[in-house]
């Protein structure tokens, strides 16, 4: 938490600052109407002069939404609703007592706790590239500036040659957090060696792998800093010009990015001249259209160029030939906004961080079935058992852990086993899954391995461009396979048969998505053969999720009556009268889920 | 009657390892006009073809197969043998239980089962032959090939390589086929004139290809080796030996017919003049600009909710950018959409947080309430139903959108009554469809408007 300590400085204020998140999480939560309940009251009171109200960007505990932290105190808020602000206005602001019903309870019957400091979710997180989250007003450049923004692009131009800044960035060991790590100050190298007048550089904020959101987030609550990496590397590469690539599902992130260039470009940290310097850099944003291959850099290229986004042949790489014709850097979003910190505090101070092949840190999206969803950020080699539990908090509903994926389409699942197993990315490798882009997605009893691997081979078969036979064929084929299994209609040799067609999906695609698209598959098959064999064999879906494969039932126990599954079945498989057991009619249930979704008992079984 | 005898080839372990011959030999016995059948270990040995002269002779067999190795292998080596005792050599037939059977199969039993399906095959063909006494006829060695696309032009390329003389006949005044109407080629979008061009100047400069444009071929008879061919050439009145190709008279010929150019109709007069004037502010700062059609197309999308036909084919002739272009990005990118969508777009994410959260079934429900398949509109053009890849949300799923409206962490039950919200809002008298249609994007937002 180092990083985090101090407020923002360059509007500081009175008495008291109220930080309301209004990334897309909380503000589907209604926290704009929250922020304007609180203006409005703060006025009422007369406290507008002493009370400042900041709207932040996303502060990754996207499950408790909205919420708002009370600083200086640093009480931590959550679930606020336009209706509580009065209350809590009077007690916290006029009466000194924060109000400990909107605080975070760890879980039912512990008391809550107050300080957004003491929770464990924020706590044993490190924040680098998350610095500014929740701290500064991300359409402000004023409140970046005041937290040492744009300090390392003047000690950049002011004292450093290019050839120094990619010293700089090799030896600090950064690798390429966009999926395949590579290491970011050789990439650079690279484009900046290669022939050419003028050289591009791109932000690869398509972020299509399914689970995934930090990208977002980083560019919804701290844009300046991505803007600040990306000046840094067009000096050092040598670059007039930069694009930034952005999946167009992300509306509040590209409307943050404009405002953010235009304000740059105001203050002479973009365009002609920067600093005085002689550099020439600009950003232009481009919107994806929806095509999780265009994430892919020469595909990505393709698509700039308003080519049909089909990916080819390396060489030439991007850093020899990309857009136009000219030597192109591309890196993710969360490698630039490395960039800026990195120059500010030396190599060596970020070499110090993570494990000997993985520096830094890196950030997750932990979403799925775990009590804290969000985006935590923690130092390279943490433990998946630390993520999960630690921060995580565990497992809801008392459900027993099963896996964890990550790497997105490209990646794998990971059993209980290896909870232990400290992130890095050959670590990852090492047990049949990627580090990708830092999607992690926590699975639980009730999830369906087979069910998870043929998802994302859906995904897959769906994304797949078509250029290159292997992947258009051979992931459709092997999608078709694990339908079949899924629907109980598995054959004794289908699972040697997936293992073939990986084998050659694997070696002869074109490029990484199809070289990829058998990860899902493979690691699944690894760690829960059994639940393919029960599948098969036995025609059975373990964790109840395969609808061929299931029935439900209500059990005369458990039920308490209350008769809202027979409310929300929509065909009228269920009756019973109040507070009488209910019964299920197997002949009229189309197994919708919607009852076993309602019951707040667990009386609804499946099998 | 036919008497037919089979000998079935273990040829060593080549054949007998993955195909029961025995069994195979066995149930040829069953088959009729089969009365004798033997299996063995190297047929084609010396003791091999004498198993056979015996058993034409002793059997009085008049039709034998050999169900072993390929017929390139050794049909000419059991021909022979078999005309040594006296049997036409044509009433000698193999089944090929090798090449396209042992070698390529692994499970024993479905490889038995093949062989045998092979050698009844076979045995019926056998009761079918008569024998056959060879003769000898003259053959042209000339070929002709009639159609001068790109598959056409290959061809006579390749024969006339081989040192034969081709004729190649083609209806259209000039050659190249459909792919001198392409632009790009699936699946590499390889140029295809740089495909094209080449060979057709091959196919002039050859000595070897002799080539009849505008003509068509008006008869065919006569039989492999001898055919006879009557080709009519069209007037053409214009001496080849003399045009250069200089397009004068084409360009300047009075006549109705010019020839086989279809003209381009341009869609700007055709079109809804409306369209063409909104269209007209989109388009003017992309024109003569790369890399813009993907931001024109999100405009137009915006503008009209979906990529109309006529605005496809507008945005191409007013970029200079082949139709097939336009449309293979309008297609490729899931955000576009070719149909008209309803007022209210309601996406569901379908991204990993949300899928083992339940996404499935919550696109599930809301196919029943709306009753309609994912990605496709109601019947009263009031919602569309899509799922989507990945909002990114994932700390709130499962999650989906109605327009510009998020709601996390919903539950089947919830639907009906966020639906209901929209419903309420949903204008009767605008009705989405068709190419005239103009509703204002901010119609899909929910919003209500003066019927
Ligand atoms: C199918 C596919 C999808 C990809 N999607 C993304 C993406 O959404 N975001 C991203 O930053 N990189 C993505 N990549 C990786 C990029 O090709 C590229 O390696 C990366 O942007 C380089 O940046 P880095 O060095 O900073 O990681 C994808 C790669 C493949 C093969």
């Amino acid at each position: 938490m180092a990083e985090q300590t101090s407020p923002p400085t360059a509007h500081h204020v009175g008495r008291a600052q109220l930080l309301v998140c209004a990334g897309t999480g909380c503000v589907s939560g209604r926290s704009l109407k929250v922020r304007e309940a609180l203006l409005e009251e703060i006025d009422k009171r007369g406290l507008k002069d002493e009370v400042k109200i900041v709207a932040t960007g996303c502060q990754g505990f996207c499950a408790q939404g909205p919420i708002m932290i009370f600083q200086p105190d640093g009480i931590f808020y959550q679930k606020l609703k336009p209706e509580d602000v009065p209350l809590l206005v009077e007690e916290h602001l006029i009466k000194g007592r924060p109000v400990e019903k909107f605080m975070y309870v760890p879980s039912a019957g512990e008391p809550p706790i107050p300080k957004l400091s003491d929770i464990d979710f924020f706590n044993k997180q490190r924040l680098i590239v998350l610095r500014n989250r929740g701290l500064i007003d991300p359409e402000k450049i004023d409140e970046y500036i005041g937290r040492e923004g744009y300090q390392a692009l003047a000690k950049v131009l002011a004292s450093m040659t290019p050839e120094e800044v990619i010293d700089e960035m090799t030896r600090s060991g950064l690798r390429g957090r966009g999926g395949a790590g590579f290491p970011t100050g050789v990439k650079w190298g690279f484009t900046r060696k290669a022939p050419g007048d003028d050289k591009c550089i791109i932000c690869n904020a398509d972020e299509g792998d399914p689970g995934a959101f930090m990208d977002r987030s980083i560019i919804e609550s701290d844009p300046f800093s991505v803007l600040e990496g990306m000046a840094i590397g067009a000096y050092a590469i040598g670059a007039s010009h930069g694009y930034v690539y952005i999946r167009e599902e992300y509306p509040l992130a590209m409307e943050r990015l404009h405002i953010a260039i235009d304000q740059a470009r105001e203050y002479g940290l973009l365009g002609e001249d920067i600093f005085g310097c002689g550099l020439n850099f600009d950003i232009s944003v481009f919107r994806g259209a929806g095509a999780f291959v265009c994430g892919e850099e020469t595909s990505l290229i393709s698509s700039l160029e308003g080519r049909m986004p089909e990916p080819r042949v390396r060489p030439p790489f991007p850093a020899q030939s990309g857009v136009w014709n000219m030597p192109t850097n591309i890196n993710n979003v969360e490698t630039w906004a490395n960039v800026p910190v990195i120059m500010r505090r030396g190599a060596e101070w970020f070499s110090s961080i993570g494990t000997d092949t993985s520096k830094g840190t890196k950030v997750f999206s932990v979403v799925g079935n775990v009590n804290n969803t969000g985006l935590v950020e923690v130092p390279m080699g943490t433990t998946l058992r630390e993520i999960v539990f630690g921060i995580g908090g565990g497992i809801p509903n008392g459900r027993k852990f099963k896996a964890v994926q990550t790497g997105g389409p490209s990646g794998g699942c990971i059993p209980a086993s290896l909870l232990d197993l400290t992130i890095d990315y050959e670590r990852l490798g090492e047990v049949g899954s990627i580090m990708g882009s830092g999607g992690l997605i926590v699975m639980d009893e009730r999830t369906c391995m087979v069910d998870v691997a043929r998802y994302f081979l859906e995904f897959l078969v769906d994304e797949s461009c078509g250029k290159c036979t292997p992947c258009r064929e051979g992931v459709a084929q092997m999608h078709g396979i694990l339908e079949r299994i899924c629907a109980g209609q598995g054959r004794d040799d289908d699972i040697e048969m997936l293992i073939e067609l990986a084998e050659y999906v694997k070696d002869s695609s074109l490029c990484a998505l199809g070289g990829t698209a058998p990860n899902p598959v493979l690691s699944t098959l690894k760690y829960f053969r059994d639940e393919y064999t029960a599948h098969i064999a036995d025609g059975k879906c373990p964790a109840g999720v395969c609808k061929a494969l299931i029935q439900y039932s209500i059990s005369a126990d458990a039920c308490k009556g209350c008769t809202k599954c027979a409310r929300v079945c929509p065909v009228g498989a269920i009756t019973g009268a109040k507070k009488q057991p209910h019964t299920l009619d197997r002949s009229k249930c189309i197994k919708c889920g919607a009852c076993y979704e309602s019951c707040s008992f667990d009386a609804v079984l499946v099998e | 009657m036919a008497r037919i005898g089979v000998f079935v080839c273990w040829c060593g372990s080549n054949i007998a390892e993955t195909v029961d011959s025995p069994a195979v030999a066995a149930y040829a016995r069953t088959l009729p006009s089969v009365v004798v059948a033997r299996d063995y270990r190297y047929t084609c040995s010396e003791p091999g073809q004498r198993m056979i002269t015996d058993a034409i002779r002793e059997y009085g067999l008049t039709g034998v197969l050999v169900a072993s190795c390929s017929p390139r292998m050794h049909e000419a080596t059991f021909r022979k043998t078999a005309a040594t005792v006296g049997l036409n050599p044509y009433m000698l037939e193999m089944a090929n239980i090798r090449e396209h059977c042992s070698w390529v199969h692994t499970d024993r039993e479905k490889a038995t089962a093949k062989a045998k399906d092979l050698v009844r095959l076979m045995v019926e063909k056998l009761r079918r032959n008569r024998p056959l006494a060879p003769i000898v006829v003259p053959v042209t060695q000339r070929v002709m090939v009639v159609g001068a696309g790109i598959a056409g032009i290959q061809v006579a390329l390749d024969v006339a390589a081989a040192g034969y003389e081709v004729v190649l006949v083609e209806r259209k005044p000039s050659i190249g086929g459909h792919m001198a109407q392409l632009d790009e080629t699936f699946p590499t979008l390889d140029c295809s004139q740089c495909i094209l061009t080449p060979r057709m100047v091959d196919i002039m400069q050859s000595d070897k290809i002799k080539l009849y444009t505008y003509a068509e071929v008006e008869s065919v008879d006569g039989y492999i080796g001898n055919f006879n061919v009557k080709v009519r050439k069209k007037a053409r009145s214009v001496d080849v030996d003399k045009c250069t190709g200089c397009g004068d008279c084409f360009n300047n010929c009075m006549s109705r017919n010019k020839i086989s150019v279809p003209e381009r109709v341009s869609v700007a007069e055709s079109m809804d003049q409306e369209m063409k004037n909104t269209l007209d502010v989109i388009l003017e700062p992309a024109t003569g600009e790369h890399g813009m059609l993907i931001s024109v197309l999100q405009d137009i999308q915006k503008k009209y909710n979906y990529l109309p036909p006529d605005a496809l084919r507008y945005t191409s002739e007013r970029l200079n950018v082949p139709l097939s272009r336009t449309y293979g990005l309008a297609r490729f990118y899931n955000s576009f959409s070719l149909t008209p969508r309803g007022k209210n777009l309601v996406r569901v994410c379908m991204g990993t947080a949300c899928h083992v959260k339940g996404a499935g079934l919550i696109l599930q429900a809301l196919e029943r309430l709306l009753d309609v398949k994912a990605g496709e509109t109601t019947e009263d053009g009031d919602f569309t139903l899509e799922p989507v890849r990945c909002l990114g949300c994932c700390g709130l799923a499962p999650v989906m959108t109605i327009n510009d409206d998020l709601y996390g962490a919903v539950t089947q039950a919830k639907l009906p009554k966020i639906l209901e919200r929209y419903r309420k809002q949903a204008p009767a008298a605008v009705t989405p469809g068709g190419t005239d249609q103009t509703a204002p994007s901010d119609v899909m937002a929910g919003e209500t408007v003066d019927a």
